[in-house]
């Protein structure tokens, strides 16, 4: 048994009686490829060199073609998110939207959270009310005269919310409870829209159902 | 480095190199279950992708609750990227195009994926003090809302998996990979 060596990468394993040079009438006679335990201690050497560049061969291989499909990801992703519906701009979140402290101060742009007593003297007051829930549950109950934009569909309903806002108008935002954010969100994405009094309830609809305020179906 | 190219030993070539014997002689590079591997993972990963592809935002605030990423930039790109990247994978797979490169991109997701839901299992279990298996909650993959010790378990499955598919030495049923070139 021989080791024989074509190319840098393509050892094999000949019969002993395989002239030396007659590789052309190799073909018929090479038996199978050659591994590590077949090779003498010199051959061993350069067995080992080349395969450890095949290797490497294949492990730079393998990380350009993961570096493509990365880069493949973010071009795709980002072209679909500029034409889709609700495709988000990640670079202009959460702009610097001031959030007014001072329940007293009724002057300051910005968004305010409030409790369920001045909710409702804010609704009395005829501000609009936003429900930034899913329409399942828009359609189980919602505040009496609220709006759905449901925040994670905002897309779809902006449409027909918006003609109904004006500027300067209160708006009151609420969500499902005190741990659900998306009342804030929505009012961080109104404010940045341009809308300036913009009222988070943050007691949400869990509170204003257990205080026993009416609901709407 | 194209099969079957014109040298003297062409015959040689295709025989000597045959994946299902195999230059290991395992299971491991056992063509038809590397295809079926990589239609499992495909199945999965796809389905997982659909679920998230156009919704950045509701991602974006599953991702949120395990406290790693705050809002701001790098969590949308996450929420924008991560979808598709996850799509382009399970395309990859099912083709045979990039399979090796794509394999290790979800080497990598896995192992990200496993580490933060272990972190916020850990969390979870000290906040609540509960125990370990009974951490139930929605990771965000699109499946819905399971036990944490289950999407550990099918994570970590899911790793091996590609593990076993990055070891092979060759692919058949592959477009983009032909005997020995790779």
């Amino acid at each position: 048994m021989r080791i024989v060596n074509l190319r840098f990468d393509l050892w094999y394993v000949a019969p002993e009686d395989l002239p030396r040079g007659r590789i052309a009438e190799a073909g018929k006679r090479i038996t199978r490829p050659a591994k590590s335990k077949d090779c003498g201690s010199w051959q061993l050497l350069f067995f080992s060199v080349d395969y450890i560049l095949f290797s490497m061969n294949r492990l730079r291989n393998t990380l350009l073609q993961a570096m493509v499909i990365v880069v493949a990801a973010f071009v795709v992703g980002f072209a679909y998110n500029s034409f889709s519906v609700n495709g988000i701009n990640p670079f202009k979140r959460i702009a610097d939207v001031p959030i007014v402290e001072d329940p007293g101060n009724e002057v300051t742009e910005g968004i305010r959270f409030v409790d369920l007593e001045k909710t409702l003297e804010i609704i009395e007051r005829g501000a609009v009310v936003i429900d930034s829930r899913v329409a399942e549950e828009y359609d189980h109950g919602h505040i009496p005269g609220a709006v759905l934009l449901d925040y994670y569909d905002m897309g779809n309903y902006l449409d027909e919310v918006l003609p109904i806002l004006s500027p300067d108008q209160e708006i009151l935002v609420y969500c499902y409870s005190p741990t659900c954010d998306d009342a804030e969100l929505l009012a961080r994405e109104l404010f940045t829209l341009g809308f300036t009094r913009i009222l988070v309830f943050k007691g949400g609809y869990e509170e204003w159902v257990e205080s026993g305020q009416p609901v709407e179906r | 480095m194209t099969p079957g190219h014109d040298t003297p030993l062409g015959a040689v070539q295709r025989e000597g190199h045959q994946p299902g014997s195999g230059s290991s002689g395992n299971w491991l590079s056992n063509p038809h279950l590397l295809l079926i591997v990589r239609l499992v993972l495909a199945v999965i990963f796809i389905y997982a992708a659909f679920q998230k592809i156009g919704k950045p935002l509701a991602f974006a605030d599953e991702m949120k609750t395990y406290g790693i990423l705050d809002m701001g930039p790098p969590l949308y790109i996450m929420a924008i990227v991560l979808p598709w990247l996850e799509l382009i994978c399970g395309v990859a797979l099912v083709s045979g195009i990039f399979l090796r490169g794509s394999v290790l991109v979800l080497v990598v997701l896995n192992v990200v994926f496993i580490t933060a839901v272990s972190i916020r299992t850990a969390d979870l279990i000290k906040a609540e003090s509960i125990s370990f298996f009974d951490v139930y909650y929605d990771c965000g993959c699109g499946f819905g809302a399971t036990y944490a010790w289950k999407k550990l378990l099918e994570n970590t499955v899911f790793l091996i998996l590609c593990v076993v598919l990055l070891l092979a030495p060759s692919y058949r049923f592959a477009l983009g990979y032909s005997r020995r070139s790779e």
